[in-house]
């Protein structure tokens, strides 16, 4: 293992090698800044570039994309509340109070810290797990990923305020129904459809975040006439002061943790990544916003380099994005799998030896970014409200093309403006609808192998483990004395 | 702004060459085998400088019948695009799962035929195809078989086809459908599914590695890269199978368009690059062009049609 590890780099600190990291990186977070614009579209659009590279260039290059493109996307989650890909939707809670308060240099500085330092964290785990987390992923089948993703909605509901639980049920509700939308996974029939072609596919991740969160985010700000505070974000703001950091150090190392491993299972990893350290920072940590923005951040990105654990060692894609890379990786003629760590040492160890120094280059581009970025929200409303709304109507566009999108996703937003005004939380909401399909799949494989008989499902050991604490959550509301309530977007 | 122009030019530089430009509309996710078909063509057409750049656009959604009706709906704009498409076209036009068929676009070239392949871990206790059989007949809810699609499509197909051949019946046998047929074979590998229906290709790497064994396959004759592994006509299932996958324009495309577009792809699927991704991924070529392309698509619509009839799976 350490020969590879050498070799990787060997092969990731050439002076050509290290251009392709530097070029990733940038390409990725810029692309991943723009709302709507996700590590997927990133990763596609360099393709071209990656065929004219040599297999481990190319790779090293993709992967920097990728993570490039997780490491800016809470960029519009924290400015303008739109959340561009699912993993940043966490970022927002509390991301973007601290922007409408001023603070939005603070809130863009600990997203980069804790960015890169999930990242790092992550790419030491991969570097030293990497074979052993592969029996992980395995272990994780139809029944255990029916129960993680209830906890990760059990949790989302029991972890909210006290007076707020009924209100994010009702919301995780329709978040799970609108989920249903489009063609039934399963069966391959048509359901809620309206005999329409444009919902054959389900309502579109992007149209429904930036319909809630963005579109519906600048109605309120039209309809209550509130504007941001002006901010003010020099260079030195983003030297953050050590009694800030210090709480967040182990925030940062939890949340890594936690992301790392869920980023490993195939299937939602960064997205459930991030609402479950956000959701263990609001319940175990300290609670403050800080570490709410530092949470989901550090767990998306060490998220995003866990799953090239199944990539690599199992060839299997764990997401749409990773997906995308093996494609990538077939037409170079590799075949990722348990053969590629023994056949080509140099292109494993290379891709994740790159990772430290693109997270290194990722958090030197960034930081400079940030004050020119803080000072969009110095815009009058009258600028800064049209702005979210073309920039929400024309990403979601560019991501379907198809005109009654648009409308749907006014109705959407009118629906949203009415459950913020009654006060009911649209995160539930958001969480129910990533999750809906990825849970109905698993549930209902998960009961044609009951068919059978549940006994055999009940003996393996992370069921039993996940049953457990999905008995524990529901009886968290039972308790007399809660902790503090939590202020929940 | 500046950093977004140097990317441009930098992309224009890569890309810029003579040859015509083509598109390629893939009606599936990246990494599968519609993906892998799609690219090797596309590498190949480089390769041999026929079509520069060569563009790719992965549309899910609707088993593939989004990207029909895109493809469909904005023909005009289409005339320098091949959608790639494969048997599952034929099996959901026919349940009506959506409104075109085959005949609404314009066949180019069958390039290859994948054949179904019966897959189980290396050290399963299901050793061979007789040992499958008995197992199910034994106990037909103890065993999972797995494939990359929904219920009703292609793999399901091959495996009710498989086993009615064999004088069961298949609606007894539970059949585990998975979005894609990379998490098909996490389920095997992970042991939820006990057995895999999919193609010889999705399963080779994994055969190479020594992580999965194939039972069957549905090729009329043993595949040249599996020498070992039996048909189902050796093991007494009258039954063959092929998968193809082929390459279509977009109705109203003219003429010279159309034949153009079709020289190119024969001439492609004469290169190195296209041989070595045969070989690669373990399929056969098919070799069939515009109306014995046509041709061959109608009569399996004629065979698949009377199959799915009689098991159910659609009414007449």
């Amino acid at each position: 293992m350490w020969e590879g590890i050498s070799t990787g780099f060997a092969t990731a600190f050439t002076l050509a090698n290290v251009g392709w990291v530097l070029l990733g990186c940038m390409a990725g977070t810029i692309i991943g800044m723009l709302p709507g614009l996700g590590p997927i579209t990133a990763i596609a659009l360099m393709i071209p570039v990656s065929y004219s590279l040599d297999p481990a260039s190319g790779l090293i290059m993709m992967a920097g994309v990728y993570y490039g493109a997780v490491f800016g996307g809470s960029t519009s989650a924290i400015l303008i509340n739109a959340p561009g890909v699912a993993s940043t939707v966490a970022t927002s809670f509390d991301g973007y109070p601290m922007a409408r308060e001023g603070q939005a240099g603070r809130a863009l500085a600990i997203a980069a810290y804790a960015s890169f330092a999930g990242g790092t964290l992550g790419a030491l785990a991969l570097m030293a797990f990497a074979g052993y987390l592969a029996a992980l992923a395995l272990e994780f089948q139809s029944p255990e990923y029916s129960l993680l993703l209830l906890v990760a909605m059990v949790s989302v509901v029991v972890f909210a305020d006290r007076g707020a639980r009924v209100r994010s049920l009702v919301t995780l509700l329709i978040g799970l129904m609108l989920g249903t939308i489009g063609t039934d996974q399963l069966a391959g029939i048509p359901r809620f459809t309206l005999g329409r072609y444009d919902l054959a596919d389900g309502l579109n991740f992007v149209l429904v975040v930036m319909a809630t969160f963005a579109l519906a985010e600048a109605m309120r700000m039209v309809l209550l006439d509130d504007s941001t505070p002006p901010g003010r974000v020099s260079l030195r703001e983003l030297v953050l002061p050590r009694p800030l950091v210090r709480p967040l150090v182990p925030v940062v190392g939890r949340s890594a943790a936690v992301g790392f491993l869920t980023g490993v299972l195939p299937g939602a990893g960064a997205t459930l990544a991030s609402f479950f350290a956000y959701d263990l920072e609001k319940r175990v940590g300290n609670g403050t916003r800080e570490s709410g923005v530092a949470a989901p951040e550090a767990a998306n990105n060490a998220a995003s380099t866990g799953s090239f654990v199944p990539l690599l060692t199992l060839g299997i894609p764990g997401s749409g994005t990773t997906a995308v890379l093996l494609g990538v990786m077939l037409s170079y003629g590799l075949q990722p799998g348990p053969r590629l760590l023994t056949e080509q040492p140099e292109i494993f160890w290379g891709v994740i030896a790159s990772m430290y120094l693109g997270n290194l280059f990722l958090l030197a581009l960034n930081l400079p970014l940030i004050p020119l970025l803080a000072r969009l929200l110095n815009l009058s409303s009258s600028l800064l409200i049209p702005l979210i709304v073309a920039f929400s109507l024309v990403g979601v566009y560019l991501t379907t093309l198809n005109g009654f999108d648009l409308y749907l996703m006014l109705g959407l937003a009118v629906l949203a403006l009415l459950l913020r005004w009654f006060d009911f939380p649209l995160a539930p909401l958001l969480l129910g609808f990533i999750l809906s399909g990825l849970f109905e799949e698993n549930v209902r494989r998960t009961l044609f192998i009951g068919e059978a008989g549940y006994s055999e499902i009940l003996q393996r050991p992370a069921v039993l483990v996940l049953l457990m604490l999905l008995i524990v959550l529901c009886l968290v509301p039972l308790r007399k004395q809660g902790a503090d309530p939590i202020e929940r977007h | 702004m500046r950093v977004f122009l140097g990317l441009a030019l930098l992309l224009t530089a890569v890309t810029a060459q003579s040859a015509e430009r083509l598109h390629l509309l893939i009606p599936a996710g990246p990494g599968g085998g519609l993906d892998s078909t799609a690219r090797a063509l596309g590498n190949a057409l480089q390769a041999a400088d026929l079509r520069s750049p060569v563009s790719y656009e992965n549309m899910t959604g609707g088993g593939g019948g989004r990207a029909m009706a895109h493809f469909i709906e904005t023909a005009p704009r289409q005339q320098e695009t091949l959608l790639v498409n494969s048997t599952p076209l034929i099996v959901r036009s026919l349940q009506g799962l959506f409104p075109h068929s085959h005949h609404d676009v314009i066949p180019v070239a069958g390039l290859i035929a994948e054949f179904g392949a019966f897959v189980v871990r290396a050290d399963s206790p299901i050793d061979s195809w007789t040992a499958f059989l008995t197992q199910l007949r034994a106990d037909p809810a103890g065993v999972n078989v797995g494939g990359g699609s929904v219920r009703g499509s292609l793999d399901h197909i091959v495996l009710a086809l498989a086993l009615s051949g064999a004088g069961m019946d298949p609606r007894r046998v539970r059949y585990l459908p998975y979005d894609a047929g990379g998490k098909a074979m996490l389920a095997l590998l992970g042991g939820e599914a006990d057995v895999l229906s999919t193609g010889v290709g999705e399963a080779l790497g994994y055969v190479r590695s020594g992580d999965v064994r194939i039972l069957a396959t549905t090729a009329p004759d043993r595949l040249p890269n599996l020498p070992d592994v039996p048909t189902l006509t050796e093991l007494g299932v009258a039954f063959t199978f092929a998968n193809w996958r082929g390459v279509f324009a977009a109705p109203g495309t003219p003429p010279d368009a159309v034949r153009q577009m079709e020289a190119d792809v024969r001439a492609a699927t004469d290169t190195d690059s296209w041989r070595q991704a045969l070989q690669r991924y373990g399929w056969s070529p098919l070799g069939l062009y515009g109306e014995a392309f046509a041709r061959y698509l109608d009569a399996q619509e004629i065979q698949l049609e009377s199959t799915l009839v009689e098991l159910g799976f659609i009414s007449r």
